[in-house]
């Protein structure tokens, strides 16, 4: 097509480039780049990844929590007493529609507990439970706690045992003895240890009782803080302290039963079901006053209520993520048009629009992570002030560490890929006239 | 090298065509040195981008080293940009947050240069621009000229054949505007085919042949002054 004309020839020390290979965009420097950029807008950034760090936060923080509760309650289940199987008065029927809940009935008395104990053969034993809150007092010093009322088998049928002293026996129970075992809460709350704790007397309701014993540390569960508790035979606390006696002897809230085996569980349920129906002469359309729990009951009650927390926190957490996410997006869109002149002259240096996605893809990711990263060290931070609070020994669950930050991976890239989009499809000429 | 028959663009703004250029045929000869020049609205910067790859004409055909430029992909478009073409602009379109150096080096990044290449290649350049001793400064902290010559150092990294500098020195005082003209020509006399638009006859003057753009058509192209060149246009 034409002469050449050789007078202005190439240097020889410039090469031609004209085919040289590409290679691919080096991952840590573009890393580096979105980093170097998110530093650039130090409060911004921060801000925008404060939904993202509350939401992991939460996550993280909920997780563990969740997890300790549950170890706790499995933990005092198992602390109760194994095999331990719970009667309790049913719902009382006053004539009214209004139900009064299960045990407002005094329908089971201690006879209804003795006989369970001989006649059911999957029942080792039992402790009827006689309770009523009252007023401990020693000297100056006094308490409010429970007062329960039972027999020697508690010992046994709730795996609970003396730490000194010892526990009352048959003998105090028939001579009707003013004798107590105190729950080492209330030993505290006395000024007492458990080392000088028996001995000494206290008063229930003005009568002089003397300490025998003082129980082992068990924690609290929710059906009651079991260290809070002052142990009396119950045939004492039926004539001192409630003197409520029904026609067929005394009264209790509820029986403790332990089955001989985990096995023998349900056999043992349905023995004490039949044997109260015949006691208290239930027959259909009657319904039973009385109700037989087992530990299985309530561990699934109590997981139950967690399963519901656990639902409403993670659902708060994922509203937070996508809040979060949002704003990722939000600025993300910010930055590609504020720096929409930059893209202009990346794209015409030679950066292709995929350099560009890269680019902002990585920056809403890097984004993301560090506010997962931040909200990890939030929540693990938070839970551990509420394990050492609740004096809870739950580590932080890897595991939940490491779905974070792929949920943070996930955010990053889902937000920041409209955005990223947005900034690879700009025409480099476009781009470059933008101010 | 640079082969353009029958170029048009035009632009839509909403339902009205604007033709920016209307047929424009034009040959540059490698190693040529060359001015387009015209009022604003003649089309000459548009003429620039799609010499320059950073827009496609609406019709006719574009040969930039015999490779048919209008069958590319946006990609190879973007690499062509890279290593076959350095731009100098008015506004010198330096990265505001990255230093001398680090502006420098940033095509060899997209063509895939190891840090270490681009370190030793980047000061290389700056040295030959002269300015060995501005390379950790900010564009902020550089003056005009300087950030031109960052600018100019920019372009050459990648071994472009083909320079392209639009209005150059349209933000700069006269004094260093020759300093910038003065650095084009030593780098075309050195090699390099450079082509730069401009609506100062001063500064085109400098440069061995003229193009006279008006209207979005070759007026005049004009190697009067030094017909050394066996250029033409058609």
């Amino acid at each position: 097509m034409k002469l050449f004309n050789q007078t202005s020839k190439r240097l020889s020390t410039q090469p031609l480039y004209t085919n040289r290979r590409r290679r691919k965009l080096n991952m840590g420097e573009t890393i580096g780049l979105a980093w170097s950029s998110l530093l650039a807008n130090k409060l911004r950034s921060i801000l925008t990844m404060l939904g993202i760090i509350i939401g992991i936060a939460a996550v993280i923080a909920m997780v563990t929590i969740g997890r300790g509760a549950q170890a706790q309650t499995e933990r005092q289940l198992k602390s109760l007493g194994s095999n331990l199987l719970f009667v309790q008065s049913g719902v009382a029927l006053t004539g009214s529609p209004a139900s009064q809940g299960a045990g407002s009935a005094t329908t089971l008395t201690w006879e209804d507990a003795q006989a369970i104990a001989s006649t059911c053969t999957s029942v080792s034993a039992t402790a009827p439970v006689l309770n009523v809150r009252a007023q401990v007092v020693r000297s100056e010093l006094n308490t409010n706690t429970f007062i329960v009322g039972t027999t020697p088998e508690f010992v046994q049928v709730r795996d609970f045992l003396p730490l000194t002293g010892r526990f009352f026996n048959q003998a105090d129970v028939e001579q009707v003895a003013r004798v107590a075992v105190l729950g080492q809460t209330v030993v505290g709350n006395l000024g007492l240890t458990a080392d000088n704790a028996v001995g000494q007397t206290i008063r229930i309701q003005g009568e002089e009782f003397f300490i025998i014993g003082t129980m082992e540390y068990k924690g609290s569960s929710q059906f009651r803080d079991q260290d809070d508790q002052v142990m009396i035979p119950i045939t004492t606390i039926a004539s001192r302290i409630v003197g409520v006696n029904s026609l067929q002897g005394i009264s209790v809230n509820n029986i403790s039963v332990s089955a001989k085996s985990p096995e023998e569980m349900d056999a043992a349920q349905f023995q004490i079901t039949n044997l109260l129906r015949l006691r208290h002469q239930i027959v259909p359309p009657r319904s039973d006053d009385f109700i037989v729990r087992n530990q299985a009951d309530l561990v699934s009650a109590s997981n139950a209520v967690s399963r519901i927390f656990t639902a409403l926190l993670g659902g708060s957490a994922a509203i937070s993520l996508v809040v979060g996410g949002i704003g990722i997006m939000n600025i993300m869109f910010v930055s590609v048009s504020e720096r929409t002149r930059e893209i202009g002259i990346r794209r015409a240096i030679g950066a292709r629009s995929s350099d560009i996605l890269w680019q902002f893809l990585i920056e809403s990711i890097v984004l993301s992570l560090s506010g997962g990263v931040l909200g990890i060290i939030l929540g693990v931070t938070t839970s551990s002030l509420i394990n050492l609070a609740l004096g809870w020994q739950i580590g932080v669950a890897l595991d939940s560490i490491l779905i974070s930050l792929s949920v943070c991976l996930g955010i990053g890239i889902f937000f920041g890929a409209y955005p990223a989009r947005k900034a690879a499809r700009l025409t480099p000429i476009a781009a470059l006239r933008s101010d | 090298m640079i082969q353009l028959k029958e170029i048009v663009k035009t632009y839509r703004l909403g339902e009205v065509s604007v033709p920016v250029l209307r047929g424009i045929d034009l040959i540059i000869d490698r190693g040529e040195y060359t001015a387009i020049m015209g009022a604003s609205g003649s089309g000459k910067s548009t003429l620039m981008n799609i010499i320059g790859c950073l827009e496609r004409p609406t019709s006719g055909g574009y040969w930039l080293n015999g490779q048919d430029i209008t069958q590319l992909s946006d990609d190879e478009l973007a690499d062509i940009r890279n290593y076959q073409i350095g731009f100098v602009f008015q506004q010198f379109n330096l990265l505001p947050r990255l230093n001398a150096l680090e502006n420098v080096m940033l095509p060899m990044v997209y063509a895939g240069y190891s840090k270490i290449e681009r370190q030793q290649r980047a000061e290389e350049v700056l040295v030959q621009v002269g300015l060995s001793d501005r390379m950790t400064n900010r564009p902020s902290q550089l003056s005009g000229g300087q950030q031109q010559r960052v600018a100019i150092a920019r372009a050459l990294v990648n071994h472009p054949e083909l320079l392209l500098a639009d209005e150059p020195t349209g933000a700069l005082d006269t004094k260093t505007s020759h300093e910038v003209m003065d650095l084009i020509t030593t780098l075309n006399q050195q090699g390099i085919t450079a082509l730069i638009v401009t609506h100062e006859l001063d500064i085109a003057r400098q440069t061995r042949r003229i193009i006279q753009l008006q209207d979005g058509l070759i007026q005049q192209s004009d190697t009067s002054f030094n017909h050394d060149l066996g250029t033409r246009t058609k």
